[in-house]
């Protein structure tokens, strides 16, 4: 790696081959690779610096290597350096000035009755104790328009047809196909605890196909009780 | 229009004038993106209630989207080697390659809001989402710009004109991976 810096404006990055950026490639994609394992070892273990470390601190790490080696501000002329540094500098003091104000919620002669508000009402949706107060507005815990049949059209249809007959545009090139819920055989031994698993963790969490994913992200368990009871509705023996 | 810019040769830095003006444009938007993620960051911390708006991003997208990012840079740092050795049909192939991680990023985008939106995850529904669609909207405002820019760039380098310009949008290119290697922890990890 040269640390030169050109003054004719031209040759900017020379001296680096193709391997010399696949390296920096695969670099990257191991960084990348522990920024999503580091959180999951990092929540299964309760310890929240695994989780901050991997994220952010592996973020700076990829940004860096970008930054230098394949925007090559490493080679770049100092007075560029200085640019962008001063830009970083004067979003970070912009932040640093704000910060105070928005990370508290009251201040010495000061109270933000409105975001107190907020964290409180959510606060308390999130242990599921919403009551509605007089006068007050209270914010829907569910997000409105949730149907099973118009989740299952957006989420699962592609895949497993509207039919349920696994035979949707984007499952034809699978290997396993998906499964079809239409043919009493695949519902021999399958309940609707089961079906709630693979929705929520993917089929691989009962030993079946990685290409089913979990959806786990999308649904509470309401909703992925409702979701199951639809799937079901497609077995021709119900 | 005819004629020469006047502009290309002069330097007072030393540094070519488009490379500057492209260093230009990025402090700008360091600016602009900083001040949005840092705004997130700070109400993120603020409120501990987001957590649970939080946790309905679905991680597996925005990781295939990270991925499919570092892979465009990765072409597209090839694509300016290509234009240094003269070699303007490779360039104009890898840019091709560029944009084409670019509109995967952009369908595999469309699929996660259209999921979302369509579960009542509107950019109306709380302050979490308001933050969620701005941050992400104005970066993929960015990545349709250099795909469009891209585009033009690479029908000059494949007629061997003006490879220089390879290499501006690349870092360009670059510079929209690496604000998405910041969004992504933000929106999708930290839950």
């Amino acid at each position: 790696m040269s640390e030169h810096s050109d003054h004719n404006g031209h040759g900017h990055g020379e001296g680096h081959g193709t391997g010399f950026y696949f390296k920096i490639y695969l670099t990257l994609l191991v960084l990348f690779l522990i920024s999503v394992a580091g959180p999951e070892i990092g929540e299964a273990t309760g310890i929240r610096a695994i989780t901050l470390v991997t994220a952010f601190g592996i973020a700076l790490w990829k940004a860096r290597l970008v930054i230098n080696e394949f925007m090559h501000l490493k080679a770049e002329k100092r007075i560029m350096k200085w640019l962008l540094t001063t830009s970083v500098i004067l979003m970070a003091l912009m932040v640093a000035g704000v910060s105070p104000d928005v990370l508290n919620h009251r201040g010495n002669n000061w109270e933000n009755l409105a975001a107190q508000a907020a964290v409180e009402r959510g606060l308390a949706e999130m242990a599921g104790e919403v009551h509605e107060e007089e006068g007050t507005e209270v914010v829907e815990a569910e997000p409105a328009g949730f149907t099973a049949a118009a989740s299952y059209g957006t989420v699962c249809a592609t895949c497993h047809g509207a039919a349920g007959d696994g035979s949707g545009v984007a499952g034809a090139a699978l290997d396993p196909p998906p499964a079809n819920f239409t043919d009493p055989v695949f519902w021999e031994g399958r309940d609707r605890d089961r079906i709630i698993t693979v929705i929520r963790d993917g089929a691989a969490a009962v030993g079946g196909s990685a290409l089913m994913a979990p959806w786990g992200a999308l649904y509470d368990e309401e909703q992925l009780g409702l979701m199951a009871d639809y799937v079901m509705s497609f077995n021709p023996n119900q | 229009m005819s004629g020469r810019p006047i502009a290309t040769d002069r330097s007072a830095t030393g540094i070519p004038t488009h490379r500057l003006a492209i260093w230009w444009v990025l402090a700008s938007e360091v600016v602009i993106f900083g001040g949005l993620l840092g705004a997130y960051l700070m109400h993120r911390l603020g409120h501990p209630e987001w957590a649970e708006a939080a946790s309905h991003t679905q991680t597996w997208i925005g990781a295939v989207n990270t991925f499919v990012l570092l892979t465009s840079s990765f072409t597209a740092v090839l694509a300016h080697q290509a234009a240094e050795k003269g070699d303007g049909k490779k360039a104009a192939m890898l840019l091709v390659f560029t944009i084409g991680g670019a509109l995967t990023f952009l369908m595999i985008k469309s699929f996660e809001w259209y999921t979302e939106i369509s579960h009542g995850y509107t950019i109306t529904a709380n302050t979490f989402w308001s933050f969620y669609y701005t941050a992400a909207g104005l970066h993929a405002l960015h990545v349709i710009a250099g795909a469009i820019i891209m585009g033009i760039v690479a029908v000059g380098a494949f007629k061997g004109r003006m490879l220089h310009r390879v290499e501006i949008i690349g870092i360009y290119w670059h510079f929209v991976d690496v604000v998405w290697i910041f969004l992504f922890p933000l929106l999708y990890i930290a839950k």
